[in-house]
């Protein structure tokens, strides 16, 4: 090239509104135009001359150098984005080798309107809403700075769709992504103009609320969004109905690390959903403690099994016409050296959403088999199983296992299941029912009449037994509850399936229950759940009452 | 035009707060904004308001609809907002937009009808759809 015309081109270099530097190996900027030097707020082209560039935006600004120090590392040609403060106008920064080691800079001011449409170019946009993602967030997370009054104006607000699942399953993922779309602009229309909107993935989306006054602003907007998300949608010429749940963190609100923002806004998200969905919730101090308390419950859960923490209890069951003993139901019982005796109301609903049933599950069908077969007599044993239990497709074998090793009889294993086991994939279940039952083994209904206590439930499987609730029993003298205990009975001798009743307490419950043609029954006035070990004693026992009556009878 | 008309009705809740010059002040804008980008967006239909309620009439290829109606939703002059019905028709009602103040209160009446003569509202459109009748039992039920 002659002089001449590199004398032009860098006339051209110079003039040009778009920011040119060479820097070297090292990072140290050799030389820049006077564009590239305004874009970084460079007083002169001496000024940085000689000086490395990631020190200086280190220096200058409240952002991330990752980035860029991480591109200037590596020696292939990259594409990035600066922003230098929060709310500045990121740069486009191309970065091209020129010869040995000299690396040559093009800036560019992107437009923030541009920002949506130059998806692929930087990885902090969600393709699909064109907002902001979870990589933007924690970026803006990482540089937030607070400058005066906004000390105490951060706060983030999580919002996750109620039923979006159910949009999805029903009308399809086109118009699950249409939902999307429209739930972003939704958001974006309830949050204040300098808030940060991003979606995290799925149906998860946050909005950084920086101004106003904290928290008062934040719940006005998760209020917003909230109302705006149960309003009616219209896709694919149908009308679609969803919700909101939304948790809020903001900092010196029970938050005091801005790193934590994230996680206690979760927390709150976790509560807001438990408490009902449609709602909001303010993470506060005492979540993080429940948080961190099922955890612990999580993990002493996970070794109880390896511990040998569970055992099993056997609460008696009678035959009503002649009060002679018919079997056992298995009950669960965890005793931790820690938490002394933990209820299985407290830790059964948790063992089903960690997974952990299977395996409970398994052991106390095996336990209680094998355990069974050390009785003198050929008594029933019931074991509960968990709707969960049905949804890996493996009972069907477990049952048959657990007989075969433990050499139980089928015709003495009873499973109780609750009608939860056919609200959830009822053709599945059923399946799977008849093929336990083909086994020889019972099946009966627990906690009849609570819950839905659909009809047609009953109608769709020949149960061994119904197992009328103790709620009923112990209004037994309440002439509603009374009428009920009745229905169920007559139902059951209609439908040719035992009835037993359990929580039976008093001896006026249980005449009542035997008046009115309940074949068995099982509670405190029969026998508290016993210990295996305890059984032998316990069925010699009745053998001599019954001993005793029949030879008063004589 | 060959895309597949929907018809769109919806029932709301007032929201706009104030006296009646307030309100009238909001209804015009509503209008004018209305008249402005409806045909753009290739709607038609008609409102009708008191100060209770607002019940609405949309029709237009589907994509328009879900836009207009989108806008709608985050509006706060009303909540509450009901789908009554949203279905695909055949053929356009009306020709184009217009408002309608519909209530007992004859003051009211006297003071809004301006915008009904401005507008070009004719009931007699409504008339021929059986909703319509439901759509005015709902109005006078909230003012």
């Amino acid at each position: 090239m002659s002089n001449e015309v590199t004398e032009i081109f860098g006339n051209c270099v110079q003039l040009s509104s778009i920011g040119f530097a060479v820097i070297t190996e090292d990072g140290v900027v050799t030389c820049a135009n006077s564009t590239f030097c305004e874009m970084l707020t460079i007083s002169a082209t001496e000024a940085i001359v000689g000086r490395s560039l990631v020190e200086h935006v280190a220096l200058h600004f409240h952002s991330t150098i990752a980035d860029l120090s991480q591109a200037l590392k590596c020696p292939d040609a990259a594409n990035i984005q600066l922003r230098l403060e929060r709310d500045s106008e990121p740069l486009a920064l191309q970065i091209a080798s020129v010869d040995s080691g000299r690396r040559m800079l093009v800036a560019a001011k992107l437009p923030k309107s541009a920002e949506s449409t130059s998806l692929n170019i930087f990885s902090h946009r969600d393709p699909l809403t064109g907002l902001g993602n979870r990589a933007l967030l924690d970026e803006i997370i990482a540089v937030w700075q607070p400058r005066g009054s906004e000390a105490s104006s951060l706060a983030l607000i999580m919002v996750d769709l109620d039923r979006f699942k159910q949009v999805n399953d029903t009308l399809g993922h086109g118009a699950g992504d249409t939902l999307l779309k429209l739930v972003a602009k939704r958001i974006k229309s309830a949050s204040r103009e300098n808030d940060t909107v991003v979606r995290m993935g799925g149906d998860e989306f946050v909005v950084l609320h920086t101004i106003g006054l904290q928290p008062i602003g934040a719940e006005s907007v998760a209020k917003r969004i909230i109302e705006l998300m149960s309003r009616s949608f219209l896709i694919d010429g149908q009308q679609v109905n969803i919700g909101a749940s939304v948790g809020i963190a903001a900092l010196n609100f029970g938050t005091d690390n801005i790193t934590d923002l994230l996680k206690h806004a979760d927390l709150a998200l976790y509560e807001a959903k438990a408490a009902g969905r449609g709602t909001f919730m303010f993470f506060e101090p005492a979540l993080a403690m429940r948080a961190v308390e099922r955890r612990n419950l999580e993990v002493d859960l996970r070794r109880a099994l390896g511990l040998k923490e569970f055992i099993l209890m056997y609460q008696p069951q009678v035959n009503m016409t002649d009060g002679a003993l018919q079997g056992f139901e298995a009950l669960i019982r965890w005793q931790n050296p820690a938490r002394g005796f933990v209820s299985p109301s407290d830790f059964i609903p948790l063992a089903e959403e960690m997974g952990e049933i299977h395996a409970i599950g398994e052991w106390t069908l095996r336990t209680a088999c094998k355990e069974a077969m050390s009785w003198d007599g050929n008594f029933s044993v019931a074991v509960n199983v968990s709707p969960i239990q049905f949804e890996n497709g493996r009972i069907v074998d477990i049952v048959r296992n657990v007989l075969a090793s433990t050499g139980l009889s089928p015709e003495r294993l009873e499973l109780e299941i609750t009608e939860g086991v056919l609200m959830k994939n009822f053709d599945n279940a059923l399946k799977q029912l008849w093929a336990i039952k083909s086994l020889g083994v019972g099946i009966a209904m627990d906690d009849f009449g609570t819950g839905y206590s659909s009809l047609s439930y009953l109608n769709s499987f020949p149960f061994s037994k119904i197992k009328i609730d103790q709620s009923f029993v112990r209004g037994e003298n309440s002439p509603k509850s009374r009428a009920l205990v009745q229905a169920i009975i007559s139902l059951g001798e209609n439908l040719e399936m035992k009835t037993i009743a359990e929580g039976v307490e008093t001896k006026e419950q249980y005449d009542q229950l035997a008046a009115g043609g309940c074949l068995a029954a099982q509670g405190y006035l029969i026998s508290r759940p016993i210990p295996t070990m305890a059984i032998a004693d316990f069925i010699s026992n009745l053998r001599n009452q019954a001993t005793l009556k029949s030879d008063k009878n004589e | 035009m060959n895309e597949p008309l929907y018809k769109l009705v919806y029932i709301s809740r007032n929201e706009i707060k104030g006296d009646d010059a307030t309100i009238l002040h909001e209804i015009e804008q509503i209008l004018a904004s209305s008249r402005r980008k409806n045909p753009i967006a290739n709607i038609s239909g008609a409102l009708m308001f008191n100060a209770g309620c607002f019940a609405q009439v949309l029709e237009g290829p589907h994509d328009d609809i879900q836009n207009s109606f989108e806008r709608i939703q985050c509006d706060p002059r009303h909540s509450h907002v009901v789908v009554l019905s949203f279905e695909p028709t055949s053929r356009r009602e009306f020709s184009n937009w217009s408002m309608a103040y519909l209530g007992a209160d004859s003051t009211a009446s006297a003071k809004f009808g301006g915008i009904m003569h401005e507008s070009g509202f004719d009931a007699e459109l409504l008339k021929a759809d059986r909703i319509f009748d439901l759509l005015k039992e709902h109005l006078l039920e909230a003012e």
